[in-house]
């Protein structure tokens, strides 16, 4: 057991315990957006898509996230353009610019010459490699966030589930759903960097799942799809150290044993509840 | 005569290049309870759309004479994500209107307002229970404190009385009788046997507006108007509904 405490001494895991934290917060409120108004595809559009900027960036030998939050962006605008639009079907439009993405990604990390960047890391993330000034990226979007959310609850929540509606009551729907999906854009492609491309969507959607089976409101589901998140990443966090396997991997394989038992205790109780 | 909320002069709309709407002629005037009737597709909900100024015209004009009138909105339920979580409280607070853009948080009096419609509704119980739990008249009467809330001047109901029982229907006929008196009402209705009698004027749509200033739809009329009506009976009361028109 000492030997479990001794780790949180060395800066790295407390990087990343840190980093595991902030982005359970982080993926707890846009994660809250994507699950409630059901563009979890969307998510994966653009998780993927981003890929592509990466590889871009390796090529043209400048920040890779900075590569993955243009082309994270510009599919995130792209998609709800298309979807206001209608000219085109959305879903065959995001499944475009996620194969897309991968593929523009392997040809251009493939073309970067001389140097062949771990793939490894971007595809399921590298926790344990996370620096001070990422850590600060990470908390400075995480403050951004609580504000953007905590001002804007009204008018984010009110164009997710009735767009229409809302216009009729003079909020600018139109300006909110691109502010979202610019955020959506950003904050995935910060937590890519904890938890990789593969596996980014699941911690913006089980912790949520987790949430909704104790509540449906909306403000409630925030904090504690925060407190699952926290609790299953940590605890995956931990479990790699002991069991050494991937981090990233680790994480994701909790967030859903969590999520299953807790399922699991819900419907058993509803039974038992029934049965009386 | 008291001065028109909305009017629509020879407007053309639909989606697309394909027109859904053609020639539409319409005033509301801030008494007027009009009943929209009209078959399945007919455009009923996209003349709505166009009267909120959700849907764009082709062609011809939408007119505010006094500036655009406080509406309230009730969609079609099959426009409402019941899954979505959101409870009935937050449900009817998303009907008003905040006062400061840049911070869109709602007054104490708002939010007041908002708890004492839901008693008088009956759904003070079911206020923080997420909307995917109420039944079908609930929910309805949830959208209808929503569209209540903000006191609009102008009243659209895109079929209220789907999915819910005669009981219900029966009641909210009621209540719009009572809401008549303060504003204007345009329902849309895909049967209108069962309120014919409490409404004012009668509107059909089916590709293009037939205005019948009377609640009465005689054969002689409809004929007037080049509008048939079928009379079905399914249910204890025999009603109408519109025949595909001629015409189209
Ligand atoms: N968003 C849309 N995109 C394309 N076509 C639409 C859309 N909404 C409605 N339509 C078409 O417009 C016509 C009228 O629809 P609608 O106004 O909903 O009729 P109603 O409410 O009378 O049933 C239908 O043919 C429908 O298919
Ligand atoms: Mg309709």
């Amino acid at each position: 057991m000492s030997d479990l405490f001794s780790i949180f001494e060395y800066q790295f895991f407390q990087n990343a315990l840190a980093a595991a934290i902030l982005t359970s917060v982080l993926a707890a409120m846009v994660g809250t957006y994507i699950v409630s108004r059901k563009i979890v595809f969307i998510g994966g559009g653009i998780t993927h898509a981003s890929f592509g900027g990466i590889g871009l960036a390796f090529y043209m030998g400048i920040n890779p996230l900075v590569g993955a939050a243009i082309f994270g962006i510009l599919t995130a605008v792209g998609i709800e353009w298309i979807s206001e639009k209608g000219k085109i079907r959305e879903d065959s439009a995001i499944a475009i610019l996620w194969s897309l993405g991968m593929a523009m990604g392997i040809i251009f990390v493939f073309m970067t010459p001389g140097y062949t960047p771990n793939l490894m890391s971007f595809l399921f993330g590298d926790i344990l490699s996370v620096g001070a000034l990422e850590l600060y990226l990470l908390l400075a979007f995480c403050l951004l966030m609580i504000i953007v959310f905590a001002v804007f609850f009204r008018p984010i929540l009110y164009t997710a589930f009735d767009p229409e509606f809302a216009r009729t009551k003079g909020i600018p729907v139109a300006g909110f759903r691109y502010l979202m999906s610019v955020i959506m854009a950003l904050a995935i492609v910060i937590s890519i960097r904890t938890i990789g491309i593969i596996l980014v969507l699941s911690i913006f959607t089980i912790p949520q799942i987790t949430a909704m089976t104790f509540t449906r409101n909306f403000a409630r589901i925030m904090p504690l799809a925060a407190i699952w998140g926290i609790t299953g990443s940590v605890a995956g966090l931990l479990a790699a150290y002991l069991l050494d396997i991937p981090p990233g991997a680790a994480i994701i394989f909790f967030l859903t044993i969590q999520f299953l038992v807790i399922k699991m205790i819900m419907i058993i109780k509803t039974h038992l509840q029934r049965q009386q | 005569m008291s001065k028109a909320l909305v009017i629509l002069e020879g407007v053309r709309t639909g989606y697309f290049s394909e027109t859904v709407l053609r020639d539409v002629d319409l005033q509301i005037c801030p008494d007027d309870f009009i009943g929209v009737i009209g078959p399945n597709g007919g455009g009923k909900t996209t003349l709505i759309k166009v009267i909120l100024g959700l849907q764009p015209v082709f062609s011809g004009k939408v007119r505010f004479p006094g500036g655009r009138p406080k509406t309230g909105y009730l969609p079609q339920v099959s426009q409402i994500d019941k899954n979505f979580p959101i409870t009935v409280k937050e449900l009817v607070n998303s009907g008003l209107k905040s006062k400061n853009p840049w911070f869109p948080h709602l007054s104490f009096r708002q939010l007041t307002r908002v708890k004492e419609m839901l008693d008088e509704a009956g759904l003070k119980a079911l206020s923080s229970k997420p909307i995917g739990e109420l039944s079908g008249g609930q929910l309805q009467k949830a959208l209808l404190c929503r569209a209540l809330i903000d006191r609009p001047e102008l009243l659209i109901l895109d079929e209220p009385n789907t999915h819910v029982d005669k009981q219900f229907e029966q009641e909210l006929f009621g209540w719009l009788k009572e809401l008549n008196k303060e504003m204007a009402i345009l329902l849309v209705s895909h049967d209108i046997g069962t309120i014919s009698p409490m409404i004012k004027t009668i509107a059909c749509v089916n590709g293009t507006l037939h205005y019948h200033p009377s609640n009465q739809l005689s054969e002689e009329v409809l004929k007037v108007y080049n509008c048939p009506v079928d009379v079905i009976a399914h249910g204890p009361i025999p009603h109408r509904v519109l025949k595909t028109h001629g015409h189209e």
